[in-house]
């Protein structure tokens, strides 16, 4: 297909997904007007196949190209040589219909108009009601231990059973990878792949999702998502879009969204104006991080009746969406990796901590939910992310690694694996108490490390939002002390043991 | 200017990088689907080196590189020619091939790797890795000193990182000849080895299993190469895992990959012939 393409043999083609040659055909016939299809021309695996089955079939690995007159026999000789099965089933019109044939009878005859524009709207109704929640007490925790479990836990731990059987190397164009470092034992934030081999202008892509929050408050959901996403990829060295500057810095995000069937009914699913408020919520915020960002969606997908149901017994999945996020990175050899590097370095906390434990991987561990949830302060994360963006140009930044998942402790562990480093840090003074210092997920924040040497640079450009937390050192310790007490001394081997065998349980 | 040929199609998807090596380095590469060559469009002939990147050919149906492996030696191309006499006519020239991955998988299973009897029969496989998985990693290798092909002349370079990605790379020798053989003649060029530098068996320095833990062959001429990790992958010091802390560590490095090696060496010896 790229030959064909760059050969100019394609006028336009599109993939067969859902629907398959109806959905294909059927959108593409909207250009023209109309469309002719011989059904008896589509080559098939096995015989006995209904004209209306192999209008709407799934099958796979099938692309519908639309093909001048002209053009035919070049491309159909380029497939022949490539032992590409290529196949002409018909011609676009004019008519006004999508006329169906199969061999010598007339399968189908559908009006263009009546079949893209006929549908009834449907009108559901959507009614919001805050749940009512409450903050747990949580008293006489054993930090070391919650984030032993923490590191553990299925959101938070090693993927590298995963990541390893499949090939993130293949083009010899990724720069930042799943897991780098030394021992390949540091896991980073977005991947950076370049685009050729010649220059070094590459493309940075993130994922988002945080389906937690959801059960408190679906709009912080979304919108948390999708500034996780975008931290993402400030943490590897990414700079804003700024529409006021012709700086050429594209980024693009899709949504997918996963969501239960928000129809109500009184009976099959009596929650759904509920549901659908959720839903509401979610493109609500969608729209206002994507409007502030200047991050445009350029696609997406949706499932929207993920409920299981057997017997009396329904399960319904959490409203979810994923925010995919692509962003031009300028040149690749300037990207930033999230791994401790050299003991002397000066440890800082980038971003406010809230008391935000709601929803966090460290209240499910006592099965709570609790009710503050992270929320995403729009205006500062923006300026964090560029303050972010101008510490990297101005080279003051030694690492650089979000936290999300498991809060501030998750991620100084993370950024001490991969060097075999270790870590002591304090904090003077809290208003929030540890547990929301160690664990809480407020959003738009980074641990960044900094040589010595350029600290003072460092903390004039962040100013408040950066709070110096300690030093990075060759011990096999992390230790942190809040308020003068000290409230984690854990082995950083330790942690990293629970951490690679979290999905080999 | 020296010529590479690097052969394209049917699920082979490593061959941009492979040819942006010899790019790279101010050669000429060709990408062509093995179909132009079997329909004689172009002609191995034309070229210095032959290259058959790494992918997923065939789906791996019936075994990495197997159907690979039979259109190479049986194909009767569009004149009657049969492509393995060119093959064979293009070595005896004095030219080079160089198998990395699926292309060592095509190489050792058309017995061209490490062809001690002379007449392409297998003499070693490849097959599932120890652990079971596909692998994904780094891992190190020495390079084995005396060795009698030209890709690997450098002497001054006495072992390399590399990337590995594959699911069928352990070698296995067929007989206690043919791995004395090998042994004797130094035909296993290079070698996974733990960080010290000692070869080892243990997973996942060495990722496969692989007999005598070795990563690449090469035939007694040392005009034909083969190798499971992937040297066109390393081109630029950023592929390599922590090239962060090596910049760090050593600000003025080198923005080469230790991959260029191979390359650079097999262009040198080509030039030199000239």
């Amino acid at each position: 297909m790229e030959k064909a393409a760059k050969a100019g043999l394609l006028k336009s083609s599109t993939d067969n997904g859902a629907g398959g040659l109806s959905s294909s055909i059927g959108e593409l016939a909207e250009i023209t007007g109309g469309a002719v299809v011989e059904l008896g021309n589509a080559p098939l695996k096995y015989h006995g196949l209904q004209p209306w089955e192999i209008f709407v079939s799934e099958s796979q690995e099938r692309m519908s190209f639309v093909v001048e007159p002209d053009k035919k026999d070049a491309l159909f000789d380029m497939a022949r040589d490539f032992e590409v099965e290529v196949t002409d089933i018909g011609y676009f019109t004019n008519s006004g219909y999508l006329d169906i044939r199969y061999k010598e009878e007339r399968a189908a005859y559908l009006d263009l108009d009546f079949m893209h524009n006929a549908v009834p709207k449907k009108y559901m109704e959507a009614e919001w009601k805050t749940p009512e929640l409450q903050e747990p007490g949580i008293v006489d925790a054993d930090n070391n231990d919650i984030l032993l479990q923490l590191m553990g836990s299925l959101n938070i731990c090693s993927k590298d059973p995963v990541i390893r059987v499949y090939d993130h190397e293949v083009k010899g164009k990724t720069i930042i990878k799943p897991l780098m470092g030394e021992n390949g034992n540091a896991p980073q934030d977005a991947g950076v792949i370049r685009i050729n081999h010649k220059d070094f202008t590459g493309v940075a892509v993130s994922n988002g999702i945080i389906p937690r929050y959801g059960d408190i408050d679906a709009y912080e959901m979304s919108a948390g998502s999708f500034d996780e996403a975008i931290r993402q990829i400030i943490a590897v060295g990414g700079k804003l879009p700024n529409p006021n500057e012709k700086d050429g810095i594209f980024w693009t995000v899709n949504d997918n969204f996963c969501v239960p069937d928000s129809l109500y009914d009184e009976n099959k699913n009596p929650d759904g104006k509920y549901k659908l408020a959720q839903l509401v919520k979610m493109n609500e915020a969608l729209y206002d991080m994507a409007t502030y960002f200047n991050i445009p969606l350029t696609s997406g997908k949706d499932s929207m009746k993920n409920d299981f149901k057997k017997g009396n017994v329904k399960i319904s999945v959490p409203p979810t969406i994923l925010y995919s996020m692509a962003a031009k990175i300028d040149d690749v050899r300037k990207t930033i990796t999230s791994d401790f590097k050299e003991a002397g370095d000066v440890i800082y906390q980038v971003g406010k901590t809230y008391n935000e434990l709601g929803g966090s991987e460290c209240y499910a561990l006592f099965d709570v939910l609790g009710a503050n949830v992270p929320k995403v302060r729009k205006d500062d994360a923006k300026r964090i992310y560029d303050k972010m963006a101008k510490a990297n140009e101005q080279k003051l930044i030694a690492s650089a690694h979000d936290i999300s998942d498991g809060g501030l402790a998750v991620a100084l562990a993370e950024s001490a694996f991969g060097g075999n480093k270790g870590c002591s840090l304090s904090i003077s003074e809290t208003e929030i108490g540890v547990l929301a210092e160690l664990f809480a997920e407020s959003h738009s924040r980074f641990v960044v490390s900094v040589p010595e040497g350029k600290a003072k640079d460092f903390e004039k450009l962040f100013d408040k939002d950066c709070k110096k937390l300690g030093f990075v050192n060759n011990e096999d310790n992390m230790t942190i002390i809040i308020e003068g007490e000290e409230v984690i001394n854990s082995k950083i081997r330790d942690l990293f043991e629970a951490w690679g065998k979290g999905l080999r349980k | 200017m020296v010529k590479a040929l690097v052969v394209t199609g049917f699920g082979i998807n490593c061959e941009e990088e492979m040819a942006a090596a010899y790019q790279l380095l101010g050669a000429e590469a060709t990408i062509l689907h093995l179909n132009e060559l079997f329909q004689e469009r172009d002609s191995i002939h034309n070229y210095d080196i032959l290259n058959f990147p790494g992918g997923f050919s065939f789906g791996d149906d019936i075994g990495s590189a197997k159907v690979l492996a039979n259109k190479f030696k049986f194909k009767k191309m569009h004149s009657g020619k049969l492509f393995i006499d060119e093959i064979s006519k293009f070595l005896k020239d004095g030219k080079y091939i160089i198998g990395v991955c699926n292309g060592f998988q095509a190489l050792v299973k058309m017995g061209l790797l490490p062809n001690i009897g002379g007449n392409y029969e297998q003499e070693v496989t490849l097959t599932n890795n120890a652990s079971g998985k596909f692998e994904d990693r780094w891992v190190h290798c020495s390079i084995t000193p005396d060795n009698p092909t030209p890709f690997l002349s450098d002497k001054s370079i006495t072992g390399m990182d590399l990337p590995v990605r594959h699911g069928e790379g352990k070698l296995i020798i067929r007989d206690d000849e043919i791995r004395s053989a090998i042994l004797e003649k130094k035909l296993n060029v290079l070698t996974y080895t733990d960080k010290e530098g000692n070869s080892t068996v243990d997973y996942p320095a060495n990722p496969n299993g692989s007999e005598l833990n070795c990563a690449g062959l090469c035939d007694i001429s040392g005009q034909v190469f083969g190798l499971m990790p992937h040297p066109e992958a390393y081109l630029s010091l950023y592929n390599h895992p922590d090239w962060a802390g090596k910049k760090r560590t050593n600000p003025n490095i080198s923005e080469d990959g230790e991959g260029m090696m191979i390359f650079r060496n097999i262009i040198s010896k080509i030039e030199s012939k000239n």
